[in-house]
């Protein structure tokens, strides 16, 4: 879609209905319990369970990215997995996102010129 | 009846509390900033036009939620799969609002509609460490350090993000920069691994995200975060016990 007035494809709406549904995904979960919040008692294990599902959810996402296994193929192990590797190395020794971010690109970059 | 607290907009004590928000905030800016640069420049990366990605920046303002959605929008997932998926990355914000809700509740519906949308995890952070343990509201410095901090980190998330997807746009595709952004969900998620059944909740998540990739409509997602918290819970349980009978 080059602008607005433009002819929108398929592909355009879909990308607009996702953000819809992200727009209404911060609505429900941050504006949920500030105007609910005096009907909506949260149990102790409610809240418990509900510590777990963010990472989880974070590890499903990355995962497949950097392991990916193609329907009817072998798994594989994508450069990705060892750049991430570092990054994670880097962050854990100085707590760093930028540096973690920095490193894992850098090693993504040099695993890519060394392989080709 | 809770009253309706009114106050005028500069009020001294107001304007001190903001100023003392922004302060404490400085460093969040700066992380902040960066990673909206980051999801700005993986949004054009993942496919999405320079329009919609500002589109999305402006109106979502959830980072990771956006993360999260790229590689579904990529894989052309369901819209319902994307709500899921945002709704599951953003619970954290349910817990920050169940826990900030004392402190908004006098605010009438459209105010607090407000105030909840723009709530960070830094805000969060830094307003319960200041005023979490004080059993007394004291509404007007409280209302303008949660401002100081919100309102700078509202302009600066989306100026950087804008920022990132212009940049985005004129570099070539063959520098992966979407990468960042898995890079920027990882420093996301190894911070809270530190505790042990966080840990086994998060490696069994990634085990079976890892084995059932293959279902349709990525399907796999659901299924880790299911077995993430059920593993979770017994986890806590059982090193619990485990501890209660040690001592």
């Amino acid at each position: 879609m080059p602008d607005w007035w433009g002819v929108w494809t398929d592909q355009d709406y879909y990308v607009l209905g996702a953000i819809l549904m992200l727009v209404l995904c911060s609505l429900l979960t941050r504006c949920g319990y500030a105007l609910l919040g005096d009907y909506l008692p949260l149990s102790d294990t409610v809240r418990r369970a509900l510590r777990y599902a963010p990472a989880a959810a974070l590890v499903a996402i990355i995962v497949p990215e950097v392991l990916p296994w193609a329907v009817g193929g072998w798994p594989r192990v994508d450069l990705r997995f060892f750049a991430l590797l570092v990054g994670a190395l880097v962050f854990l020794r100085w707590r760093s996102t930028v540096a973690l971010i920095l490193s894992g690109m850098v090693t993504y970059w040099g695993l890519m010129f060394l392989v080709r | 009846m809770v009253p309706r607290v009114s106050w005028q907009w500069p009020s001294a004590v107001l304007r001190r509390g903001f100023a003392a928000g922004a302060r404490d905030a400085l460093p969040g800016f700066v992380a902040g900033g960066i990673w909206g640069f980051v999801t700005g420049i993986a949004m054009v990366k993942s496919g999405l036009s320079e329009n919609m990605a500002v589109l999305m920046t402006l109106t979502v303002y959830a980072g990771s939620a956006q993360l999260t959605s790229l590689p579904l929008i990529q894989a052309g997932a369901p819209l319902w799969l994307i709500l899921a998926a945002g709704c599951i990355v953003n619970m954290r914000f349910i817990i920050f609002g169940a826990a900030m809700h004392p402190y908004l509740r006098h605010f009438n519906w459209k105010r607090r509609l407000m105030l909840g949308f723009v709530t960070s995890d830094i805000s969060f952070v830094l307003f319960m460490t200041r005023y979490g343990k004080r059993p007394q509201p004291a509404r007007d410095s409280q209302l303008g350090y949660f401002l100081g901090i919100v309102v700078p980190g509202w302009f600066n998330w989306n100026l950087a993000s804008i920022c990132g997807i212009y940049l985005g746009a004129m570099v070539p595709d063959s520098w992966s920069l979407e990468f960042a952004a898995i890079l920027a969900l990882s420093a996301i998620v190894l911070p809270l691994l530190r505790e042990r059944p966080m840990l086994i909740s998060a490696a069994s998540a990634g085990i079976v995200a890892w084995m059932a990739q293959g279902l349709p409509l990525r399907l796999g997602l659901l299924v880790a975060v299911v077995v993430g918290i059920l593993v979770g819970m017994v986890a806590e349980r059982q090193l619990s016990a485990r501890r209660g009978r040690r001592s």
